[in-house]
């Protein structure tokens, strides 16, 4: 397959005002900062701060110039350059629709959130009166045995309740290698070649009907282009820590990803999910590479993401970035302790990310992106040094000017190139979030009014400000756990907000506290007056145990919005492809359920059809040990068996039909006491078929 | 038939056993009919006593369920028109047409019932369980990646431990670092 031209446009331009005006205001602040020491003794910290500063002022840098080029985007109306207004918007639908795979990976996710998910976004397509031109694959990774044969029941429930046999797919994937993008490339491998397109979900994604044909329009009309990445924005929260992040997703991340959009133009960014990937070129070109490194068992690309987007474009295809593409949705973590364990992932993928930064016949954008990545957790530490070295020098500098008795040599906080330091940092921090705000000002009433977006938005900065002292202390740890080589493990990801007990809370956040009220005393001993620079980082350690607390459950979460604080558009008016998701008390069949499909006849079934291998009704001899699992089932009830004993046995068909056989007919002397409870809780639930029939 | 007038306690544990056991595997197939139930599970133990008089050594229970299992494997495949099909097949595939077809819930007395009304065979048979499409299998294999001087550096750094070579290193990093150091404090 030969590699499109790749596109012509103005990249050179705007990628020099980008990195200009990003270098520009480094460089500003660098020479403030020398600015600011000049005519004073130095000693090792001020070194440390200076060596430092650069790299952390650069990532600040970074992120205003992302937020002026989108500010200004959206002030002159939208790139006219983007794939997304080229002119076959002007006769859109006359656009023919081709082959497209709605993939979702699931890995021991809520089965009913992605049965609602993907039934809403069954009849959303189906309103458009495209959906012949969509399959939708469930690929599953579960590791647990409840969960596997739960989203059997789930998937024969959503093609009967949609007449959608032959449209929506169930496929489980016997060995899970390489996570999430080994169970994407599975479908390539398996189903790949039907497909002209594939748009990739996340389990807790939702995408609306008339935004998916159109994405596949936007590719057959644009066959340049590899990847598309909607905005995904965050919704159904209804805890206040991830009200907070959905409200701070809908004012601000679209303005920076417009802002990325216009920057990189076709050299955008790829989140893995709510995005449109031409399935050939990925097949061909996007096989994720191993890692050189000398451990076999750490070669595995984790964060798949940003290196499939850096070879999509190294084989010549476009990633774009359709920034203002309504209804596109995910859910946020819930609570702080979820986002840092997924954090603490993302963070070891990005720094693996390094290996590709100067490899061969990666695209200039490719890199920027990886650079950006590595520095959003390379900065916490070096933020952390800057404070411990910027806290000794400015004591050091007080005992300094004390001893010598020189108020004329007052030091770096007050010289004017420090002040003149203070008022363009906190313009490039807090300038892009103001813009952000602006930018949304004209849909206020969507946020419940002018005055409860701003002080929305007010209560947002603050709750961001206690914050980011403790991301900076848990990233820092992250990246040292990573540096050390310590394993991360890929886990779900918890979507409920059910919240934190005060307990956890302590134990994982208390560590914080005692820092902080042991070193606030400490640093105000002996920095004196400047210690209040540092009130902000000692307060959010301090409360953040309280913080991560009161945060995770839905009351408080409630009060505000019955307040009409955090509202975003979709809460406002939610639109029906999210209507029943957040619902709680699902109809959910029986516990334990894969003991189901050794009792009930229609679970037996259902799991024998979908399981590749299937009985081989041959009555085949099992092998030793698997006979003697077998048997140890019967004789010490289900709770004998640990997970991977559960796998096995449900892998084999032929050991299925024969314990379902044997649980039934065996004299009840034989069986373990639990099996005859099951079998009347079994035969009198009928809970079960109702659940299968979707009734 | 004495056995089955007057039964010896322990038979008639066992037997009790049986019925209850019969009952609740049929009641798995949600048959609306409880009445119809119970009537297929007198109709079905009845013959597995008959078995048993043949052979009392059977457990009346495996030997009532065995008696229900091959009925309905055998009442599936003819339905289905799939006789010398294996059982665990004909179970398999005739369990899905059942529940597919909601014949268990339309006519639950048609149920192991013999002949099957023609419009309920036709329901049955006509169910078809598409669980994939037919596999278009890609070879999808990474490419040559070339990881440029990093690298050669890690490969340098990790295989090639030796003190001599780590010594050198660290001095050449201290040197830069002195260089920084005097070129940073003539700067400042």
């Amino acid at each position: 397959m030969s590699a499109p031209t790749p596109p012509t446009d103005d990249f050179v331009v705007r990628r020099s005002v980008f990195l200009g005006l990003s270098i520009f205001l480094t460089a500003t602040g660098f020479v403030l900062m020398l600015n600011s020491y000049s005519g004073q003794h130095k000693s090792w910290e001020d070194y440390v701060c200076v060596g430092v500063f650069p790299l952390l002022f650069s990532q600040i840098a970074v992120g205003f110039t992302l937020a002026l080029f989108g500010f200004f985007d959206r002030l002159r109306g939208g790139d006219r350059h983007h794939i997304m207004r080229g002119p076959w918007r002007e006769k859109e639908d006359s656009v023919p629709l081709a082959a497209t795979a709605i993939v979702i990976p699931v890995y021991n996710e809520e089965v009913a959130r992605v049965s609602k998910a993907v039934a809403n976004m069954w009849r959303s397509l189906e309103k458009t009166g495209q959906i012949e031109h969509f399959d939708f694959y469930i690929c599953s990774d579960s590791t647990d045995a409840d969960h596997w044969v739960e989203e059997e029941c789930a998937w024969l429930s959503l093609c009967q309740k949609l007449n959608a046999f032959g449209k929506i797919f169930y496929r489980k994937r016997r060995h899970r290698i390489n996570g999430k993008s080994g169970n994407v490339a599975d479908f390539c491998r398996l189903w790949g070649k039907r497909y002209r397109y594939m748009i990739v979900l996340d389990a807790d994604s939702v995408m609306i009907g008339p935004t998916l044909v159109r994405m596949v329009r936007a590719m057959e009309a644009n066959p340049e282009a590899g990847i598309i990445q909607t905005q995904p924005y965050m919704v159904l929260g209804t805890s206040l820590f991830r009200r907070v992040l959905q409200f701070s997703s809908h004012v601000y991340g679209g303005l920076f990803s417009q802002g990325c959009s216009m920057a990189q133009m076709s050299s955008g960014s790829y989140w893995g999910h709510n995005a449109i990937i031409r399935v050939a070129p990925f097949i061909e070109y996007c096989d994720l590479p191993l890692l050189p490194v000398p451990d076999p068992g750490k070669r595995h690309v984790l964060s798949h993401d940003t290196v499939e987007a850096a070879l999509m474009r190294r084989a010549g295809y476009g990633v774009w970035i359709a920034y203002d593409e309504p209804g596109s949705y995910e859910e946020g973590p819930p609570n702080l302790s979820d986002m840092l364990t997924r954090d603490r992932r993302w963070c070891a993928g990005n720094l693996q990310h390094f290996w590709f930064l100067f490899a061969r016949g990666i695209e200039m954008g490719s890199r920027l992106q990886i650079w950006i990545g590595l520095m959003s957790y390379l900065c916490s530490p070096l933020w952390l040094i800057f404070l411990v070295a910027g806290s000794f020098g400015a004591y050091f500098r007080a005992r300094f000017l004390t001893l010598s008795a020189a108020p004329e040599d007052l030091g770096a906080a007050t010289s004017s190139g420090a002040g003149l330091l203070l008022v363009l940092t906190l313009v490039l921090l807090f300038l892009p979030r103001l813009l952000g705000l602006l930018t949304t000002l004209p849909r206020a009433r969507q946020f419940g009014g002018i005055f409860r977006l701003l002080l929305s938005a007010l209560l947002e900065n603050l709750m961001s400000v206690l914050m980011a002292p403790v991301l900076m202390m848990f990233h820092t740890l992250f990246v040292l756990l990573t540096f050390s080589g310590w394993q991360i493990k890929w886990t779900t990801q918890n979507r409920a907000d059910t919240g934190l007990r005060f307990t956890h809370c302590l134990a994982l956040y208390g560590w914080l506290t005692c820092l902080g009220l042991i070193t606030y005393p400490i640093a105000g001993q002996f920095l004196g007056h400047p210690a209040i620079w540092l009130l902000p980082i000692f307060a959010g350690w301090t409360l953040a145990p309280l913080l991560a607390w009161v945060t995770s459950g839905r009351r408080l979460g409630r009060i505000f919005k019955s307040c009409g604080l955090f509202v975003t558009p979709e809460e406002a008016q939610p639109p029906p492809e999210l209507q029943g998701l957040g619902d709680d008390g699902a109809e959910l069949p029986p516990s334990p359920l894969w003991v189901q499909a050794l009792l009930s006849p229609y679970v037996q079934a259902v799991h024998l059809s979908l399981v590749r291998q299937g009985p081989s009704g041959d009555g085949g001899a099992p092998t030793q040990s698997l006979a003697e699992l077998r048997e140890r089932l019967i004789r010490d009830g289900p709770q004998a068996l640990d997970a991977k004993e559960k796998l096995r046995l449900l892998w084999d068909g032929e050991t299925v039909f024969w314990l379902h056989q044997e649980l039934w007919a065996r004299p009840g002397t034989q069986l373990h006491p639990s099996w005859i409870h099951l079998q009347t809780e079994c035969g009198n639930n009928r809970l079960l078929s109702d659940y299968l029939m979707a009734r | 038939m004495a056995s089955i007038t007057s039964p010896m306690p322990r038979d008639q544990e066992a037997w009790n056993e049986a019925y209850d056991r019969l009952v609740g595997f049929l009641h798995t197939f949600a048959l609306g009919d409880h009445a119809y139930v119970s009537q297929l599970a007198l109709n079905l133990l009845h013959q597995a006593r008959d078995l048993h008089r043949q052979d009392p050594s059977r457990d009346p229970v495996t030997l009532t369920m065995e008696q229900a299992q091959k009925r309905l494997a055998k009442w599936l495949a003819t339905n289905l028109e799939q006789e010398g099909t294996a059982p665990s097949h004909i179970l398999a595939a005739g369990t899905i047409a059942l529940l597919l077809s909601q014949v268990y819930r339309t006519a639950p007395t048609s149920f192991l019932a013999n002949p099957l009304p023609e419009e309920l065979r036709q329901a049955l048979r006509e169910t078809l369980l598409v669980t994939g499409p037919d596999l278009n299998v890609s070879s999808m294999t990474p490419r040559h990646f070339d990881y440029g001087p990093m690298l050669q550096f890690a490969r340098q750094t990790w295989h090639r431990w030796d003190v001599k070579e780590f010594i050198v290193a660290l001095l050449f990093w201290a040197g830069i670092y002195i260089v920084f150091y005097w070129w940073l404090s003539q700067l400042l």
